[in-house]
């Protein structure tokens, strides 16, 4: 008779393959992608609300910032996506055991999770096309619909991280007496304060948003002045309130954790809560002048992102530590050379991706369009290296197959 | 064993499809339309031709908002539901390939940055600056057809991979080039009859009639090239892979094939006469119809692509029913069907009720059933009616008996689509006494 509990479960669903790097290199770059994707959906849930909120308010000053938010959203969103990628690829190359079994057993809330995030997207463009010339504004319906599609898909991927972390029970959601659940409809793990630490944040970082809109678009003829102090205010006094709410949040979810985690002592914790509370005396200081603040604020919201991400990431191997899984005795077959192909793809990919960066900042600063080339040699730098890339792979690839005659 | 995921008549393998016919449209859209759509700037640019510029804008508009969205959802849907279907093999294909997808994402990054900056730079920057950014993200956007074209490849034939275990040669395989020549033939062509549906909006006259038919030769040219490429792609699939659709062993693989052969016909005769010959008649609806046929087409070659892998997911590694088929001792992977034989799979269920371990008797057929949806159920929906019923299936063979059943598992590896039965005897009566439940009485 066989008998497998999970702690032999979790070691015997390990990729059989390995990881073909070390894991630090993964965790490292989940967590980093993670922290980048989780702004942008920051800046989408803060912004939808405040959009909505602006639509309802009847001030005309806060109707112009609605649709300006909305357009943005929609922006926001698709880049949240593409972010997404990374840490879904990565969490699935160190935590695949957990990961693959919570999708699996959840498999209708996963695809629910797509077809909610699909609605959000056209349900706020909706609201940005109706609202897109001057004379007319979008429906406040469809914003409705959209924070309600988005907050689904939150619960969803939110419920999704609880049961991974929830081995234990594992056997329980899915194993009826004689019966197996094979529906994929099984939906637990919900903590009030964790999912709060995601939302609360969403207000904060928004907030700093419309301090960096303001700071943006300050001097441009078609932006008044008192429109632009008005966004700025608004987003200083968000990001702080909002910031102040999230260090009590964020209190009591320390509070609900297990005490043998000790987390309160947590390197990764301490580093994130030290930055959190950076952040609140700098939106402080803030309150006198919003603009002159707004990158600084921005930068330091990032790293208290990526910090804060650390500390959740490293949660959730102390968790798996319940299970006695951890990432750092994977087996390994590391396989050196498609990792240089993605860290030099990486590097150069920055240099390509600071050219519309450039581009754009340009463009929209500017009251008239732009005569001469912004950064010129920097594009052409950018296209090269696009160019160059398929050259060295190209060539590498028919060597390759020449070598192992699989060309023709 | 990670959960299964039980689609009553579907299976969890056509979600995956159902997703992917939805992808295939805006990604290929959003990777080829770009080409043209440079062309037609640099014509703007170097003749002096502002008018020309109303049609890029139309053009770029829904490639942004429907193709990059769509595409990008529908990308990470595809993976998602991947996930829920086939875990173990999303997972193998993940920690050989990890680097490749991490490199193509880097170009999704670059796709979206540029196409933001493109579509809201009209007429904002110098044309030289704005045929720059799309020139970046046409080659970004090719770049990641270059880089998932590996992965695909190599799910459909692995080559030298299975010795060595080493990226680039399971990357570059075999049918890696006709792929991705045939793929980058494939995206010309359906940005060409978008550009005629888009053309076809603008005001009649010489604007019109010019973008159309240069729309027409590029796609006719782009078919003619791909009907090259097919056939050194269809030459390059592996001996197993060519039986199964030659040999009529897989018969709905043949009817892919000319579905999708007919479908480029038609698309072609299209591109001639609508395009190069009569730009006049161009219609905005007869040319929706158009990429509907082409969309048919491209379904029916990726479903080709699917099914002529069998028995395998992962090419000579990893079984439909995500059992490693063999060693690989590069990686230190041992294969498993004999261990499940010997072992039993239950050995790796956790998600196997306690009390069924001992297969009691008068609980075989439940038992049963999990083993046969980890064994069957990615291929075989277990209901009357749906994909590959195994009711009926079983029915035609004459196989009512557990026992019959039994021995029919014995011998199910001597199929060429099917991987052989990886669980041990207790397993194999019990799957077999399961499955002999599902045989209609008195048939
Ligand atoms: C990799 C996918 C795959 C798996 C796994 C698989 N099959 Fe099949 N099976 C097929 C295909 C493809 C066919 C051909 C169906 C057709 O001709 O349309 C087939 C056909 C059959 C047939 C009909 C054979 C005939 O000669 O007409 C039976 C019976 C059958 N399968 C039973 C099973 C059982 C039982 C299992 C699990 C132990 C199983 N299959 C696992 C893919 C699979």
């Amino acid at each position: 008779m066989n008998i497998i509990d999970v702690v032999q479960y979790v070691q015997a669903m390990r990729d059989p393959a390995g990881l073909p790097f070390y894991p630090l290199v993964f965790q490292f770059l989940m967590v980093l992608t993670f922290a980048l994707h989780i702004m942008f959906v920051n800046f989408v849930v803060g912004g939808i609300t405040l959009a909505l909120w602006g639509r309802m308010s009847g001030d005309p000053k806060a109707l112009r910032l609605s649709k300006a938010l909305a357009r943005a959203s929609t922006v926001n969103l698709s880049i949240a996506i593409v972010l997404a990628v990374a840490p879904l690829l990565f969490v699935q190359v160190i935590y695949d055991p957990f990961w693959y079994t919570a999708n699996t057993m959840s498999a209708v809330w996963a695809m629910a999770f797509l077809i909610a995030v699909t609605a959000a997207f056209y349900c706020l463009y909706l609201f940005y096309l109706g609202g897109k010339k001057e004379s007319r504004n979008g429906n406040p319906f469809w914003l409705v619909l959209a924070l309600a599609a988005a907050g689904l898909a939150g619960y969803i991927i939110h419920s999704l991280t609880m049961e991974q972390l929830l081995a234990d029970q594992w056997q329980d959601l899915v194993v009826k007496g004689l019966d197996v659940d094979t529906s994929g409809t099984v939906l637990a793990g919900f903590s009030l304060p964790r999912i709060l630490h995601f939302i609360i944040p969403s207000f904060a970082i928004s907030g700093i948003f419309l301090m960096i809109y303001a700071w943006y678009f300050r001097g441009r003829s078609d932006y008044p002045e008192d429109y632009i102090d008005f966004a700025a205010r608004l987003g200083g006094w968000l990001a702080l309130w909002a910031t102040v709410a999230q260090a009590a949040v964020g209190v009591w979810w320390l509070i609900s954790l297990p005490s043998k985690f000790n987390f309160l002592s947590n390197p990764f914790f301490l580093a994130g809560a030290t930055s959190g509370l950076v952040l609140l005396g700098l939106l402080v200081a803030a309150k006198s002048d919003p603009i002159k603040w707004a990158p600084r604020a921005m930068g330091m919201a990032f790293v208290t992102l990526f910090l804060m991400s650390y500390a959740r990431e490293a949660l959730r191997s102390l968790y798996a530590e319940k299970v006695g899984y951890s990432i750092f005795d994977y087996k390994l077959n590391v396989d050196w050379g498609s990792t240089i192909l993605f860290l030099a793809t990486f590097l150069g990919g920055l240099v390509v991706l600071a050219y519309p960066a450039v581009v754009a900042y340009h463009a929209g600063k500017s009251d008239a369009p732009l005569t001469e080339e912004p950064a010129e040699g920097l594009g052409k730098v950018a296209y090269a290296l696009t160019i160059i890339w398929f050259v060295v792979v190209a060539g590498l690839g028919i060597f390759i197959s020449m070598k192992n005659g699989t060309l023709f | 064993m990670y959960p299964f995921w039980e689609v009553p008549h579907l299976t969890s393998g056509l979600i995956i499809a159902m997703i992917a016919s939805f992808h295939i449209l805006p990604s290929h859209l959003a990777t080829g339309a770009f080409w043209f759509m440079a062309y037609i700037e640099g014509k703007a640019i170097n003749d002096n031709r502002p008018e020309l510029f109303a049609f890029l804008k139309r053009f770029s508009l829904f490639i942004l908002v429907f193709c990059f969205v769509i595409g990008s959802l529908t990308g990470v849907g595809i993976w998602f539901s991947a996930t829920v279907a086939s875990p173990r093999a999303i997972s193998g294909l993940i920690h050989n390939y990890v680097w490749g997808w991490a490199t193509e994402w880097v170009f999704f990054l670059i796709e979206i940055a540029t196409i933001y900056a493109y579509y809201y730079t009209f007429g904002k920057v110098p044309p030289r600056t704005h045929r720059r950014i799309g020139l970046i993200y046409a080659w970004g956007a090719w770049m990641s057809m270059v880089i998932i074209t590996g992965i695909l490849g190599f799910m459909l034939s692995s080559d030298k991979w299975i010795e060595t275990g080493s990226f680039f040669d399971g990357f570059f395989n075999s049918t890696y080039w006709p792929q991705l020549a045939f793929r980058t033939a494939g995206m010309i062509a359906i940005a060409s009859v978008y550009a005629i549906i888009v053309a076809a909006s603008l005001e009649k006259g010489k604007v019109r009639y010019e973008i159309i038919r240069k729309a027409g030769a590029w796609g006719l040219c782009a078919l003619a090239a791909g009907a090259l490429f097919a056939t050194w792609y269809l030459n390059a699939l592996p001996d197993n892979s060519k039986e199964l659709i030659f040999q009529d062993m897989i018969p709905p693989l043949k009817t892919m094939l000319h579905v999708a052969i007919g479908a480029a016909v038609a698309v072609a005769v299209y591109f001639l006469l609508f395009g190069v010959v009569r730009p006049q008649l161009a219609c905005r609806s007869f040319g929706i119809v158009m990429m509907l046929v082409l969309l048919a087409g491209i379904g029916a070659g990726e479903g080709l692509r699917e099914g002529c892998r069998r028995p395998y997911i992962i090419n000579q590694y990893m079984y439909g029913n995500q059992v490693v088929a063999r060693d690989l001792e590069a990686k230190k992977v041992k294969g498993e069907v004999e261990f499940f034989q010997e072992h039993g799979l239950t050995s790796r269920l956790l998600f196997f009720p306690d009390q069924l371990r001992i297969f009691p008797e008068e609980h075989l057929a439940k038992a049963g059933r999990i083993i046969a949806l980890h064994q069957c159920g990615n291929c075989h929906t277990m209901d009357q009616k749906g994909i590959r019923p195994l009711p009926g299936l079983l029915a035609n063979l004459g196989l009512e008996d557990a026992e019959s059943i039994a021995d029919f598992l014995d011998a199910l590896g001597e199929y060429p689509f099917m991987p052989p039965f990886a669980a041990n005897e207790d397993e194999k009566r019990a799957t077999a006494a399961y499955l002999a439940t599902l045989i209609p009485a008195g048939e």
